[in-house]
């Protein structure tokens, strides 16, 4: 009787690695299931192979990424400087949702990599469709940039 | 990339483009409803979000849509073929009249007089206007008969232009989304601007031309109002505008295709009367039956709509040079007649941003 209820009535939710990858990021926090649902439709999930590039620097940005499965490095291709390893339900590239300035640096699959692609032409969309669920990722995303710029003035006090 | 690579590429092309040439022909219908369900999908598709916005349901959204427009749509045709006949009818009894006979033999006559010799030649005999005339009302009636007789596979292309449309709006997002799913990881991010630009284009294009028709309409309906009150006996005011309107949406051609029907209904009304047939522009420029009337008042918002309206509402939306727009015009018109005319600016448009993008990937590629 369980497997029955669980094959049939059970919400299928869960299960979607997606939806929970975007639950745990903070540009989509606070969102309710359904809207949630709404984002996965928008989104787009991309396989990339070992030493890919996501995208390369100067490139012109789209929009964001959430890492699903692998490692992404983000590098500087003419330093090689590296400014970031990224793991599962990490995010990066999301100041593309905002302006069209080309990438700042370069983004590198260290292993083989699932994505999510979430693009400012998606998110342009939503907030057609979905005004209000629009909005609140437009806040949050404020939010998530307010709190970098806040972390960045903590930085540059400290290392005056 | 490998020579012969290379070489098998371009066999691969020439391949896929001959068979594409051969079958072509028998998919023309197919492409056509295709073509259709998204030019009307890339007008509604706007309205459709907004509503599926505050209604929650994009099914509900489409209903609302489609059902509006095509009440509208059936509205229109229906009173215009009741007015139409209303307006056949009154002018076949005219035309079986004796005085008919007459009205033509002074016009003739008239016109004769007012003409140099050398014109005179020109201006065929009153007997055999009236057997034109007459000629003409057969041939309207038998093309009404011939174009019944179409009418079942026109009925069919538009019922499935509509499903196609149906099934457009509700799933367009989920198309387009599939869509990207075959473009490489590389081209991802130019891919989806391409599309969305090209969207845009086209949407931005279609709403300004939209615009541009009703206010070419709205301007019509009211010169034709000004030139009834000054004794011009125009009838069906409403749909001759709204006709011009809909003319106007060919670029170049539209304008002139518009005034027709204007100058086919005065001539009809006014023949027989004497005021009409010695009526003059400003008591000086000879203008019988109010034609050149007509004419004046359809370059005045033709002038209003080329330099004020058309800048405003579509400006730089598709942003090809004049030239351009004549050639493209010239291209699409002699492929396929006055729908290539009608598709050739939009198509061109996206043409234009697909070049655009191939340009700057060819220039950026190490950026790819």
């Amino acid at each position: 009787m369980e497997a029955l209820y669980k094959n049939f009535f059970r919400k299928k939710d869960n299960a979607n690695p997606v939806l929970k990858a975007l639950e745990e990021i903070p540009i989509f926090e606070n969102l309710l299931k359904k809207e949630l649902r709404k984002i996965v439709q928008l989104t787009h999930e991309r396989k990339y192979k070992s030493n890919e590039y996501v995208f390369k620097k100067h490139a012109p940005a789209e929009g964001m990424y959430v890492i699903l499965d692998g490692k992404i490095e983000i590098r500087d291709p003419k330093s090689r400087n590296i400014f970031a390893n990224l793991n599962s339900g990490d995010f990066f590239g999301e100041l593309a949702l905002l302006d069209e300035k080309p990438r700042s640096a370069s983004a590198v699959c260290s292993e083989p990599s699932r994505l999510i692609g979430f693009f400012r032409t998606d998110l342009l969309t939503l907030i057609k469709r979905y005004p209000e669920l629009g909005n609140k990722i437009l806040l949050n995303l404020s939010r998530v940039l307010g709190e970098r710029l806040r972390e960045t003035n903590k930085n540059i006090i400290e290392l005056n | 990339m490998d020579p012969l690579q290379k070489i098998y590429r371009i066999l691969l092309l020439i391949i896929i483009s001959f068979v594409g040439w051969i079958t072509i022909p028998f998919f023309s219908p197919l492409i056509l409803i295709l073509i259709f369900s998204f030019l009307l999908t890339s007008i509604f598709l706007q309205s459709v979000d907004y509503i599926e916005g505050y209604l929650k349901s994009r099914v509900i959204g489409v209903i609302t849509v489609l059902g509006t427009s095509i009440t509208v749509s059936i509205l229109f045709i229906g009173s215009f073929f009741t007015s139409f006949g209303i307006q056949i009818k009154t002018f076949s009894n005219k035309i079986q009249k004796d005085n008919f006979t007459v009205a033509v033999e002074n016009l003739s006559s008239k016109i004769t007089s007012l003409l140099p010799e050398f014109f005179n030649n020109l201006i065929p005999e009153s007997d055999k206007i009236i057997l034109m005339t007459k000629n003409f009302m057969v041939n309207i009636f038998q093309n009404v008969l011939a174009l019944l007789g179409s009418a079942g596979n026109f009925v069919f292309i538009i019922f499935m232009v509509l499903i196609f449309t149906i099934i457009l709006l509700i799933e367009y997002h989920d198309f387009k989304r599939s869509l990207v799913r075959f473009i490489p990881n590389k081209y991802l991010e130019i891919g989806l601007r391409t599309i969305y630009n090209i969207e845009q284009q086209i949407s931005k294009y279609l709403r300004g031309q939209i615009l541009a028709a009703s206010s070419v309409a709205i301007l019509s309906i009211i010169g034709l109002f000004i030139l009834n009150k000054i004794g011009a006996n125009i009838t069906l005011v409403i749909f001759i505008g709204i006709i011009a309107g809909l003319a106007n949406l060919i670029p170049m051609v539209g304008p002139f295709i518009g005034m027709i029907p204007a100058i086919l209904i005065a001539l009809m009304n006014n023949i027989g009367n004497e005021s009409a047939l010695t009526h003059y522009i400003f008591n000086v420029i000879p203008s019988p039956f109010f034609i050149f009337d007509i004419i004046l008042m359809f370059i005045i918002v033709q002038q209003i709509d080329n330099n004020f309206i058309t800048p405003l509402v579509i400006g730089e939306s598709v942003g090809l040079h004049p030239m351009v727009v004549m050639i493209v015009l010239i291209i699409g018109g002699t492929l396929i007649g006055p729908l290539g005319m009608l598709f050739a600016i939009p198509a061109a448009g996206v043409l234009k941003v697909l070049l655009r993008e191939i340009i700057f990937i060819s220039k950026n590629s190490h950026l790819l």
